[in-house]
């Protein structure tokens, strides 16, 4: 039994020791990689070097994903407005909860979907959208929508999105030095492949190949796990929030045991959804492996987690 | 030399830690301020509400007088509350509103043709919605609080506080009589319900 205040500086200090070592991690990549690049090219160029550039292209494609996630979210999945009218429970909801969280009220949209699901973006609390399906409102209570709604609102408050784009930008600056070195290593040929540094050379040509191959899914593999990770502190932020379990855990059984797909998701947003979108029919032998590669926690994980709290 | 660069770097991350622990506590209270303030809002709109509530289900309700009785005292308690900005005060005046909510609850679930009036409905809806607000208004002051006063007592923030001369906020003024801690001999029995 532990109490909300424990589970969240416990997923605190996860969370710091998983970015912790996913920095440690990017930079020992980067390090073996550009040396490697260097050793193979025969020089080290100038100014900002092999880094610099993966850098640059890494970021600018990040930052305008994270500057107008928002729009660019909303435009694919084609959600629509809330109508305070309307959607009477889905305002009331949100308005509730932001005043108990502190932030302002984030603006609210609605997909036309039965699949119940919702997501939260934005690049900060005054920038911020919680998006939810048709599905969601008609199938849950007020208690279980508020379970769900201050999940959302946890992400909001707790910039995991700005976490998640930093994030990415590292892991495309692995992928893009990855590639390049692959590219080089079979297009273009090194020009002073002769007067190389000897046998350090030719390691370093080594361990940059078998880096430049396995580093772009290792950044991804720890990136999916701070992901896992975020969901179960924006589970705890819930209950932080509401201090009703009950609601969380009764509306998760409920979204789980739906088994529509939801139309408007696909790959690029599934990992913005408070369950994931697609529910794959588990196979329990390949489930742990495929768990690696999972946005989200399974659901009967974050549960147990939650009904701790209780 | 070395050594001097080290004790620099030390100092410069210390002095950066103090300021920051500092615009913490100051940033928190007013915080804490503007939560209380945020509650008295909420607690109009509520009282606001209430004309609006009376005037609309009048017609339903004419033998229930004395609720409308209290409904117009919790009204003016909330007015005075929010106008005298005492959060102690103001829990009061709430507290005296949401008593008088079941007592209409009771008797609209018991009379088919008011449960069944739009109007009626949508004002039970906004009852609770309004109530809720005034809930969450209390939630925030009350977490900003808490992460105020653990931060005034563990270490190593305590050492700023002290430095500083910050105290402790009060939050809500509960009744410590010892009361709450004990159990009557009623509360001890399993309550039966009767249907």
């Amino acid at each position: 039994m532990k109490n909300i205040y424990e589970v969240q500086s416990a997923n605190k200090i996860r969370t710091a020791v998983i970015v912790a070592g996913f920095v440690v991690f990017v930079f020992l990549a980067v390090y073996i990689l550009t040396n490697a690049f260097g050793y193979y090219m025969g020089y080290q160029p100038g100014g900002l070097g092999y880094f610099g550039m993966a850098f640059i292209v890494s970021g600018i494609s990040s930052f305008f994903s994270y500057y107008y996630s928002d729009k660019i979210v909303l435009g694919i999945s084609g959600a629509r407005r809330a109508n305070p009218q309307e959607d009477r429970l889905f305002t009331q909801v949100a308005e509730n909860l932001s005043i108990g969280a502190g932030i302002p009220k984030p603006k609210l949209y609605v997909i036309e979907d039965s699949a119940p699901n919702a997501f939260a973006t934005g690049r900060d609390p005054e920038h911020a959208v919680i998006c939810v399906t048709t599905g969601l409102l008609s199938k849950l209570d007020r208690t279980e929508l508020e379970g769900v709604m201050a999940h959302e609102i946890s992400h909001i408050r707790n910039y995991d999105i700005r976490l998640m784009s930093v994030v990415s930008v590292m892991v495309g600056l692995v992928a893009l030095l990855g590639d390049w070195f692959l590219r080089v290593r079979f297009f273009g040929g090194g020009r002073n492949r002769d007067s190389d540094s000897g046998s350090l050379g030719a390691i370093m040509i080594i361990v940059g190949i078998i880096f430049a191959i396995l580093s772009p899914i290792i950044a991804q593999l720890i990136q999916l796990a701070i992901s896992r990770r975020r969901e179960f502190t924006a589970d705890a932020g819930s209950v932080g929030i509401t201090r009703q379990p009950q609601g969380l855990i009764s509306a998760l059984e409920k979204i789980a045991s739906d088994t529509e797909p939801l139309e408007a998701a696909n790959k690029a947003t599934a990992h913005l959804y408070i369950v994931n979108p697609f529910k794959k029919s588990s196979n329990k032998a390949v489930a742990t492996f495929a768990g690696l590669f999972n946005t989200h926690p399974p659901i009967p994980e974050r549960i147990k987690a939650l009904k701790s709290m209780a | 030399m070395n050594l001097i660069y080290v004790l620099l770097i030390i100092g410069v991350v210390l002095v950066f830690w103090v300021i920051s622990t500092y615009n913490f506590f100051v940033s928190s209270k007013t915080r804490v301020g503007a939560a209380i303030q945020e509650i008295g809002n909420q607690l109009k709109r509520q009282a606001e509400l209430i004309p609006n509530l009376e005037s609309s289900a009048k017609g339903y309700l004419t033998h229930e007088k004395e609720i409308f009785n209290e409904l117009t005292a919790a009204r003016k308690a909330i007015s005075s509350a929010v106008s005298s900005g005492n959060v102690n005060k103001m829990a009061d005046a709430g507290k005296m509103l949401s008593d008088v909510l079941p007592k209409i609850q009771v008797v609209v679930e018991s009379n088919p043709e008011i449960k069944g009036a739009e109007v009626v409905k949508d004002l039970m809806d906004q009852l609770r919605d309004t109530s809720d607000k005034v809930m969450y208004a209390r939630r925030l002051m009350i977490d900003l609080t808490a992460d105020y006063n653990v931060k005034l007592v563990t270490v190593p923030s305590s050492l700023v506080a002290g430095l500083f001369h910050f105290e402790k906020l009060k939050g809500f003024e509960t009744p410590e009589d010892g009361a709450e801690m004990k159990v009557t001999g009623e509360e001890m029995k399993t309550p039966k319900v009767k249907l």
